[in-house]
């Protein structure tokens, strides 16, 4: 995080609870952030840590209970629907099922037009050249826009997706488990196709997966999440070569292949507990090896272990 | 088939094919697979969908049923707890419905469509046991907590009257362990069983799994798309592509040292980062799996492969035995082996 220049995308104590019967849901509670112009930030973490809600929160497309979003310098959080729309062409997301995301009776060139001509005022040719260019982008050929969804891959579908949210040369996207449906030869590719948009056109990436590996390879910096709030925020080779979070560990050596087998692995006990009744203190002192009594006490702030690498851990005495 | 230090293998699938009838022609699912399992062991079987490799363990516990799906040809020898061997596709439904959970038992990934959402969770692994062992209701019922506290559930006897439905993923897939274990069977099938979990619940049950293996010397095929599980799971792996096996061997030659382009591809898919390394993109595999209606001609990976040649076309490879419990499915393999 570097002083002066405005990040591209400023969020500073996000917070969304969702109300049911009971106590309500803390899907993510006080989070803060920054992403810079052309960066790609990972968001890692279980199911029920609050990831997607987090990326719907970044984007506004669900309303935080607290906390604001700045795009640009921009506060989007108080913003009116009509201006949040203007601001919309900059931010766009790409969804984790393509089989859903894509209306099974529009061909891809209908899909793509409409997404280009809700943005820019284009007759319908320049509209045309501008879906087929945009298909062209993502490695699919012009031929291709007069076929139905049903005749793509699961890989080429999603491309089609990602082409989609291309459509208005947005600054900012988000990709919410965007590889994590496709099989690892498709995922690949698509992780490669990310990758590649993001040098060529200096996008700012999101990309939130459950799959340590897949967000290694893309990110510049990732955070770790656990039952809504950030555990760790590192840059991407200090977070993986030297994790300071008991969580960050422990899931790091979980993932297959993480290279420990039976003792040595720091085995968690238990399973999430319910985000509608988080444990007082560090929500991860419930499963977490080396709780003491004073991590019950208060919710640990995020702390600099060095520069630009951050823990939410009272433990600073441990080797791990 | 080598011998293997005079014991029978629990299970010896040789040359498996099922084929399944469709309007556009038939698709062959499994064509022509072959291996075997041995006592205490685990054989994972790995590739991506479409591959064959959920089949192949349909086909072993005869739950065909409705697919439509018919075993064309091939046997499947199960060595029984008595010593004797039964080949499992000949075999009427009748014995082969006697066999299913005592003998053999399986898992799948989804816990939450294979137990039954009306019945607490205590009568469904009690059931087994009443059918297979003959236990009267209250002494199954004592086996089934004991079966809940060896699958590490807390609380074993209050847990046994909770529904599905009260239960984690994780939770559930323990019950479904417990379900498949309570007869005690010689071969367990784990179709996927942690695809569904976290990484953290993930890495419980696949300790619980080999826990429970090693004490009841079971052998275990672990049909998975997780290359890099293998080498937390498996003593051996067979890699599946478009029908059949391509490569098979121990875990640690095969991912440290593989034989076949294909698994070599799918290896690339996903670098392990290497510290100090510059970071190096993900490698994809070009074209698409072929359509199980429409495999290619030869070697079905040749079009591709990177060590592709004119003579992969022809013929299709046999699986041959490229070093002692190493085969391979690839003509070029003296070339290429590292």
């Amino acid at each position: 995080m570097t002083e002066g220049a405005t990040p591209l995308l400023a969020v500073r104590g996000i917070t969304r609870h969702f109300a049911g019967k009971g106590p309500p849901v803390r899907a993510v509670e006080d989070v803060s952030f920054d992403i810079q112009r052309g960066e790609v930030l990972g968001v890692v973490g279980e199911s029920g840590c609050g990831k997607s809600t987090l990326g719907r929160l970044a984007l506004r497309l669900i309303e935080p209970t607290a906390g604001t979003v700045a795009f640009d310098g921009a506060e989007l959080t108080t913003l009116a629907p009509r201006a949040l729309r203007r601001f919309r062409r900059h931010m766009q997301m790409v969804f984790q099922d393509p089989f859903a995301s894509l209306n099974p009776r529009m061909t891809v060139g209908d899909a793509l037009i409409e997404a280009v001509r809700f943005h820019d005022r284009l007759g319908r040719a320049a509209a045309r050249d501008r879906a087929a260019a945009l298909l062209t982008q993502v490695g699919l050929s012009t031929e291709h826009l007069e076929r139905y969804p049903r005749a793509f891959s699961g890989g080429q579908r999603q491309r089609i997706a990602i082409a989609r949210a291309l459509a208005p040369s947005p600054r900012f996207l988000v990709a919410d488990e965007a590889v994590s449906a496709l099989d690892v030869s498709i995922q690949a590719e698509v992780v490669n196709l990310l990758k590649s948009l993001q040098e060529e056109f200096g996008l700012a990436l999101l990309f939130i997966s459950h799959d340590l590996s897949v967000v290694e390879v893309i990110s510049d910096r990732a955070m770790v999440l656990y039952l809504g709030r950030v555990m760790e925020i590192a840059p991407i080779d200090d977070l993986y070569s030297r994790p300071a979070h008991p969580y960050t560990v422990a899931l790091l050596q979980a993932a297959p292949g993480g290279g420990k087998r039976g003792g040595d692995r720091l085995m968690l006990k238990g399973e999430i507990p319910s985000p509608s009744a988080p444990p007082s203190g560090c929500v991860f002192r419930t499963r977490c090896p080396f709780a003491i009594a004073d991590c019950a006490r208060d919710v640990p702030s995020l702390k600099a272990v060095r520069p630009g690498h951050l823990k939410a851990c009272i433990r600073d005495d441990l080797t791990l | 088939m080598p011998e293997f230090d005079g014991q029978l293998p629990v299970l010896d699938v040789r040359d498996l094919k099922t084929f399944f009838p469709t309007d556009n022609g038939t698709v062959r699912a499994v064509n022509g697979v072959s291996f075997v399992v041995r006592e205490g062991e685990t054989l994972a079987i790995v590739g991506e969908s479409g591959s064959g490799k959920s089949v192949t363990g349909l086909t072993i516990m005869r739950l065909l049923g409705r697919t439509g799906a018919e075993i064309a040809g091939g046997e499947i020898w199960l060595t029984r707890s008595d010593g004797g061997r039964v080949d499992l596709t000949q075999l009427p439904e009748a014995s082969m419905a006697r066999l299913r959970g005592s003998e053999i038992a399986m898992i799948f990934q989804d816990p939450m469509s294979s137990l039954n959402p009306v019945f607490p969770v205590g009568d469904q692994i009690a059931e087994p046991l009443r059918l297979h062992k003959g236990l009267s209701r209250r002494a199954a019922r004592a086996a089934a907590i004991e079966l809940l506290d060896m699958v590490g559930i807390s609380d074993p006897a209050q847990r046994f009257d909770a529904f599905p439905h009260q239960l984690s993923g994780g939770m559930r897939q323990r019950i479904m362990i417990a379900i498949a274990l309570a007869c005690e069977p010689r071969l367990l099938i784990a179709d996927e069983p942690t695809t569904a979990l976290d990484v953290t619940v993930q890495a419980q049950i696949v300790a619980l799994l080999r826990e429970l293996q090693a004490r009841r010397r079971m052998a275990m095929i672990f049909v998975t798309h997780d290359l890099h599980l293998v080498g937390d799971v498996a003593d051996r792996v067979a890699v599946m592509y478009a029908s059949q096996v391509v490569e098979e061997g121990r875990v640690a030659d095969v991912l440290s040292r593989p034989a076949h382009p294909y698994t070599r591809a799918l290896l690339s898919c996903i670098p392990r980062q290497q510290q100090g390394q510059p970071r190096r993109r993900m490698t994809p595999i070009p074209g698409t799996m072929p359509s199980a209606l429409a495999t290619p001609h030869g070697c079905r990976f040749h079009p591709r492969c990177a060590y592709a040649e004119d003579r992969c076309i022809p013929a299709l490879p046999a699986l041959e035995p490229i070093a002692p419990e190493r085969t391979a499915r690839c003509i070029r393999w003296r070339e290429i082996w590292p």
